[in-house]
């Protein structure tokens, strides 16, 4: 496996920290600020497949938006490629948990969404360029004959993929995705869980992949990170080795697998507990009840969270 | 629509033999023995359309037939009977007045009509993305949407006189705040999710307008535009009732003042053609345009 030893990594997380300001409300008229993100440090390698979970709260949707140069970090240093993110940039993507799809566009258009523009050596694409590019990678995603659907046409999954395909299309080096896969049903998640292996072995992209599924973290990472609970601090990595997952096997129910997610499950149920000793998850600011508050089953934490 | 006609052809072996053949071969696919069902199926479309244009159908009997059965001989005369409606229409037709009234109403909507949406269109654009443009022309837009335009006719008057000039102003000032407070709301209800996801792509703020915002708003702002569209027309009816030397309120007001009660109908019948047709077409534009969005619960909405 590829691991940064030796050579540079890819990103860079350097004590990274972000608050927001609250707006003054009823309790607190003066308005408060709110740390989310406290002093991260962590490297990921070129090509490797990193996943992140964390309580609800815990700030993995802030981290992400730091790394694609969506909001700026209030402490420390985001580098990629050894130089500070200062904005969203063509060498990485974001795939969002609600697909984010253009409704206007079909799925062939949105694929070719971000080629529009002039392209990372400041060539424009034509037209017949774009479209071959977008039918190429509807296809790597196995959406081949729905170019022309619009995104009402298409299911969770199918929308899923186009989504995908759309951040594929530029070629960014670094693929962020947000629990991409969390709106969607089971079956249909460790399909679209075994294509994102498929592509990224294919294609070597650097993934970071947040998810709040134990199961899936542990499935999908090379490594684990392990959030805690508000503020969010890297509280452990967890290094997952499968072997070699070519069979049709059901790696799921080997004892490594279990092993890895039961180690993964107990970093978490602490902060979880934790989080609500604290008394944080009675007043989330994130609007969730505190009668919602995270349940520890079956690798899943709190479902009811929307992203 | 075709299929009566082929239920008829397939049912008549006696017709010509081309037809027949031509007939036969489109017809083949269905093959013969749906041909029950097709034909209970146009049958229950036929009686569909039938139902459905039955009030027309009665109200228009009863117009023809009321006047003549039904009104004491002095209402007849303010009320006649649909054929001498008709038989006006057809003659103010043969004279081409109705042509020129026609053309002097259309001329004036469609100018007053396209000046507002331009203009609206750009200035709800602006609005909707510099907030402090909007918070400094709100109040004041806000003033000039309540007041009904038809209030301001006779300003209008005084100032830019009894021409064109303030017919095409009045229409475009009714005109003007449907289709600007739709397309600050088709702006505004952008989802934000959207513009995350192009901002993550690296558009530029001009970019993301281009190719997100407005084709996000398209929908919202054709809303406008038809309501503007039906709005136009009422408007410039009124208008030229009161003060002018051609056009369709015109000729109804005339036809009123001359006692020439028929033509008058005849002109509040092609007023009332003209808003549907009007409409209808402002529908199918602004259903092409909407034709992404579904009907309910889309993501987008
Ligand atoms: N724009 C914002 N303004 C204020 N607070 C925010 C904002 N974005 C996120 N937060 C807060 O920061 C914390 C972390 O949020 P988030 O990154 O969305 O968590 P996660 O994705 O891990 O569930 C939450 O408590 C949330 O309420
Ligand atoms: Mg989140």
């Amino acid at each position: 496996m590829t691991r940064a030893t030796g050579q540079a990594p890819k990103i860079s997380l350097r004590d990274v920290g972000k608050q927001f300001t609250v707006r003054p409300s009823k309790d607190q008229p003066e308005g408060t600020t709110l740390t989310a993100l406290e002093g991260i440090t962590l490297d990921v390698a070129a090509g490797e497949f990193i996943t992140l979970v964390g309580p609800s709260g815990s700030g993995k949707t802030t981290l992400l938006d730091l790394l694609a140069g969506l909001t700026r970090p209030d402490t420390g240093q985001v580098l990629v490629d050894g130089k500070e993110v200062t904005g969203p940039g063509r060498d990485r993507a974001v795939v969002f948990q609600q697909y984010a799809l253009f409704p206007w566009r079909t799925a062939a258009a949105n694929v070719a969404f971000g080629l529009e523009g002039p392209g990372s050596d400041g060539r424009r694409l034509s037209r017949k360029e774009r479209t071959d590019k977008a039918r190429h990678y509807l296809e790597l995603v196995g959406l081949s004959g729905f170019e022309d659907r619009y995104p009402h046409e298409l299911s969770g999954g199918m929308k899923q993929r186009v989504a995908i395909a759309r951040s594929l299309a530029y070629e960014p080096d670094v693929l962020l995705m947000d629990e991409p896969f969390a709106a969607l049903d089971a079956q249909t998640r460790e399909q679209l869980q075994e294509e994102l292996l498929r592509i990224w072995r294919s294609t070597g992209k650097t993934i970071i992949f947040i998810t709040h599924g134990i199961d899936e973290a542990v499935y999908l990472g090379q490594r684990v990170a392990v959030l805690s609970s508000r503020p969010g601090r890297l509280k452990q990595i967890v290094d997952i080795d499968l072997g070699e997952r070519s069979g049709d096997g059901d790696v799921r129910s080997d004892a490594v697998f279990v092993e890895h997610r039961h180690q993964v499950w107990s970093l978490l149920h602490d902060e979880v507990r934790k989080a609500q000793e604290a008394g944080h998850a009675k007043i989330r600011p994130d609007g969730s009840a505190p009668d919602e508050a995270p349940q520890l089953s079956k690798g899943q934490l709190s479902k009811g969270r929307a992203a | 629509m075709t299929a009566p006609t082929l239920t008829k052809d397939a049912a008549a072996p006696a017709a010509p033999a081309a037809r027949a053949a031509d007939a036969g071969r489109t017809a083949q696919p269905a093959g013969a023995r749906h041909l029950p069902s097709l034909v209970r199926s146009s049958a229950r479309r036929a009686g569909r359309g039938i139902w459905a244009s039955g009030a027309i159908l009665l109200f228009l009997l009863l117009w023809e037939l009321g006047p003549t059965y039904l009104a004491s001989p002095s209402t007849r005369v303010f009320l006649p009977p649909l054929h001498e409606v008709l038989r006006a229409l057809g003659s103010l037709l043969a004279k081409g007045q109705l042509q020129n009234h026609l053309a002097a109403s259309l001329t004036r909507s469609a100018s007053g009509f396209g000046i507002a949406v331009v203009s609206a269109v750009a200035l709800g654009l602006l609005v909707a993305w510099y907030r402090s443009l909007d918070r400094f022309l709100n109040p004041l837009l806000e003033v000039f949407r309540n007041t009904a335009a038809l209030a301001l006719l006779p300003v209008f008057t005084l100032l830019l006189g009894i021409g064109e000039t303030s017919k095409i102003s009045i229409v475009a000032y009714a005109a003007f705040f449907p289709v600007l407070l739709n397309t600050i709301a088709g702006v505004r209800t952008v989802d934000p999710l959207l513009i995350r996801a192009a901002r993550s792509l690296g558009l530029s703020n001009f970019r993301l307008f281009q190719k997100v915002i407005l084709p996000s708003a398209v929908p919202t702002i054709f809303t406008g535009i038809r309501m503007a569209g039906t709005s136009s027309i009422l408007v410039l009816i009124a208008a030229e009732m009161v003060g002018a030397k051609a056009g369709l309120g015109y000729l109804i007001v005339n036809s009123q003042m001359s006692f020439l009660i028929p033509d008058m109908y005849a002109g509040i019948l092609t007023v009332s053609l003209l808003g549907l047709l009007v409409n209808y077409l402002l529908v199918a534009v602004e259903r092409h345009f909407s034709r992404w969005r579904t009907a309910v619960g889309s993501q987008s909405n």
